[in-house]
């Protein structure tokens, strides 16, 4: 049982690596990012072929997070002539790119039968008695940097000039802001993320193909970003975990169910994640929790700073 | 983060706890009748997602053999065999997830069915290092290329077997220019090159190798190139979606090159021809690994399906043998260690054991102490050492008037 929930809980922290990745770019700089599992298709791929090659886990991740985070910023660079409806459609056109790639070119990433036999770092010295737990621990870790890291952000100017972007980017350029500069880290930074998301996928199952990195993974980061409340990266922590919690509970249904055969319970677990969408979004269409932002007291007795300019 | 007092701002600490608690503890709370005595195996096969209209047919044939060894009073002096199902969402991912469900929660000693290369390679390695057996239903020839301890069984023909036989079809047609058209899957990749290496082995021209990704909207430009060239004939692996698609196209198009394909696009249990009626199927070759069609122990199982005489189960009876197999397995090696009862598998399966269809008579046996080999209703079960069925034949058949006519078998 424990190492089920270890599993789970690793595939959650991946979960919640990429929906914070979604949050940076769309959820606090506004820019719609469909192509999100391209990218982490790109990281994982970029450090199942380095590792693959003899390179140490730690410098394969470091370069998979440059190549994503530099495929991000080159990628934003078309939202300087698009609005943020086209860069939607082009980034749909990057993953179907990258699942394309990955899929036809056999000779460097097994094409559609993929990359197998990923070495997972420092196995020997941990030992595998107890590499599941180790490897969890390591990914919450990288969960909680990245969730600091974010937060930090979120709170300092860059932070709030982010969401000026997203809220009305003419104002954010007005006021002085290098819009541009700003989708570009934005974007930049998702890119990141996801690579890690994607590193750590590919060494948790030692084994990586192009089906792992379809729309459904980008649609469940969208619908843990939406439960958790748009820009809020606590909230979008509990998005993912609840998203996963039905899924992976409603296995034990029909565990105890008998009336009904497999195929319906199996429909039934995804009419349960639509269902819940949609009640959250009736009940709670803000999510389920905030966004930062200066809350209306504090607000009122300590009015909050202008931007000046100067960030 | 921060803890300023605000307005009312959802779920507090507390409820999350609460919660999360319970989320823990759910898990645990197992109905009492799960604790010691049944035998358990797990199967992880698709409902939903591309490759779900597959589980179905798997499940009930499973629990049609878990059943019938059950009424005959279980295993191993009496205990029942309990099958956990899971839906692998066509999801890799998912597929792995489920698995470990099944080996940590369930306490599964082996797990069946795994259609679909992907799942099967994302969850074999969970497997092998639980020291548990794995029964899968895929072809890609990487399931059980490396090591991996005796635990890994295929029931279905490797992928390279597929290749040789479409082409010796089209060979025995004396179609002498033939083109490929592929869809991009592990599958399917891999039966690509033993075809055209046995088509240039027989004197043959490939004229043009295409894949094409599935899910397509259209598939025009495919058709166009491969069949604008105007070969003799046209291999076509694919899936049933993708292979409605581009039939359609091609008759659309009036083009004259022949098809051949594989059964489980152009028939599928007839859904092809349902699809896209008698005129469009007219002329197409099709050939699949074949149950032994004409074997009692086949019809018999066709008829406890519920299934029409003479349907062609592709899928289903593999699933069939795989609770047979790891049943007469766990019965001659008198354990449900799963690390033990896999080594008797060949001693149940090969011969030169007695050649026996019927599982109960061979549970029968096995526990007289006779030496038997079970023929099941998929294939007649026999494996090399690397865990691969061997002696797989496949049923090639033709589509006229409407209707699939039988051709001949080829090994």
């Amino acid at each position: 049982m424990i190492a089920y929930l270890v599993t789970i809980a690793t595939l959650v922290s991946i979960a919640v690596l990429i929906a914070m990745a979604l949050n940076v770019q769309w959820g606090m700089c506004g820019m719609v990012n469909f192509g999100l599992a391209g990218f982490v298709a790109l990281g994982a791929y970029t450090t199942a072929i380095l590792t693959l090659a003899g390179w140490p886990a730690l410098f394969a991740v470091a370069a998979s997070v440059v190549v994503c985070a530099v495929m991000g910023g080159l990628l934003s660079l078309i939202s300087m002539r698009l609005s943020e409806d086209y860069l939607a459609i082009v980034t749909l056109g990057f993953g179907e790119i990258v699942r394309l790639v990955t899929l036809n070119e056999g000779w460097l990433t097994g094409g559609a039968l993929g990359l197998p036999g990923i070495p997972r770092p420092l196995v020997e010295t941990i030992g595998s008695e107890n590499y599941e737990t180790a490897f969890l621990a390591g990914a919450v870790l990288i969960v909680a940097i990245v969730y600091f890291g974010l937060e930090r952000l979120t709170r300092s100017p860059v932070g709030a000039a982010l969401r000026a972007v997203r809220d009305d980017d003419l104002v954010a350029s007005s006021l002085g802001r290098n819009v541009l500069l700003l989708r570009v880290k934005a974007f930049a930074l998702g890119g990141g993320i996801t690579a890690i998301a994607g590193s750590l996928q590919a060494f948790q199952f030692s084994y990586i193909d192009p089906s792992q990195f379809t729309a459904i993974m980008t649609a469940y980061a969208f619908m843990a970003v939406i439960a958790g409340g748009r820009g809020s990266h606590r909230g979008l922590i509990l998005g993912a975990c609840s998203i996963m919690f039905l899924l992976e509970a409603s296995r034990f249904l029909k565990d105890v169910i008998e009336v009904l055969d497999n195929a319906q319970i199996a429909a039934i677990r995804l009419i349960l994640i639509g269902a819940g969408l949609i009640l959250l979004l009736i009940f709670r269409p803000q999510g389920l929790m905030r966004e930062y932002r200066l809350s209306a007291p504090r607000a009122t007795a300590a009015t909050a700073p202008p931007p000046t300019g100067k960030e | 983060m921060s803890n300023r007092v605000t307005e009312k701002r959802g779920p507090s600490r507390r409820h999350v706890l609460v919660a999360g608690t319970a989320a823990l503890a759910m898990p645990y709370i197992r109905p009492s009748w799960a604790a010691e005595g049944p035998i358990k195996m797990g199967m992880v096969i698709p409902f939903t997602g591309a490759t779900g209209a597959y589980g179905p047919e798997m499940e009930k044939a499973a629990k049609l053999a878990v059943k019938s060894i059950n009424d005959a009073g279980g295993l191993l002096g009496g205990r029942k065999l309990e099958l956990y199902i899971e839906d692998s969402e066509t999801i890799p991912t998912a597929g792995a997830a489920a698995t470990k469900k099944l080996i940590e929660v369930n306490d599964v000693n082996s797990v069946i069915g795994y259609w679909g290369s992907p799942i099967a390679m994302a969850s074999k390695q969970l497997l092998i290092d639980a020291k548990k057996v794995m029964m899968v239903s895929c072809a890609a020839n990487a399931v059980t290329e490396e090591d991996h301890g005796g635990l890994i069984w295929r029931f279905q023909a490797k992928s390279t077997q597929w290749g040789p036989v479409g082409a010796k079809i089209l060979e025995q047609r004396g179609y002498k220019k033939v083109s490929v058209l592929a869809q991009q899957n592990p599958f399917i990749v891999s039966m690509i090159d033993p075809f055209v290496e046995q088509v240039e082995k027989a004197g043959g021209t490939i004229v043009d190798n295409v894949t094409y990704l599935p899910e397509q909207p259209s598939y025009r430009a495919e058709v166009e190139k491969v069949f604008g060239a105007n070969p003799d004939a046209v291999f076509v692996p694919g899936l049933l979606t993708d292979f409605t698609s581009i039939m359609k196209e091609v008759y659309r198009g009036g083009f004259d090159s022949k098809v051949c394909s594989l059964s489980l696009a152009a028939d599928s249990n007839g859904r092809f021809l349902e699809a896209v009626g008698p005129e469009v199927a007219e002329g197409i070759d099709h050939f699949q690994p074949a149950p032994p069609i004409e074997s009692p122990s086949y019809k018999a199982f066709v008829k406890a399906m519920g299934a029409p005489e003479g349907t062609v189960f592709l899928f289903a009876g593999n699933a069939f043998d795989q609770v047979w197999t790891a049943a007469l397995a766990m019965e001659k090696a008198g354990t449900d260690e799963a690390a033990v009862w896999t080594e008797a598998i060949p001693a149940v399966a090969n011969p030169p054991g007695a050649l026996e269809q019927d599982g109960l008579k061979c549970l029968e046996m096995i526990r007289n102490g006779e030496d038997v080999a079970y023929v099941g209703a998929g294939a007649d079960c026999d494996f090399n050492d690397n865990g691969d069925q061997l002696n797989r034949h496949f049923l090639h058949q033709v589509i006229r008037d409407g209707k699939n006519e039988y051709v001949q078998t080829l090994s």
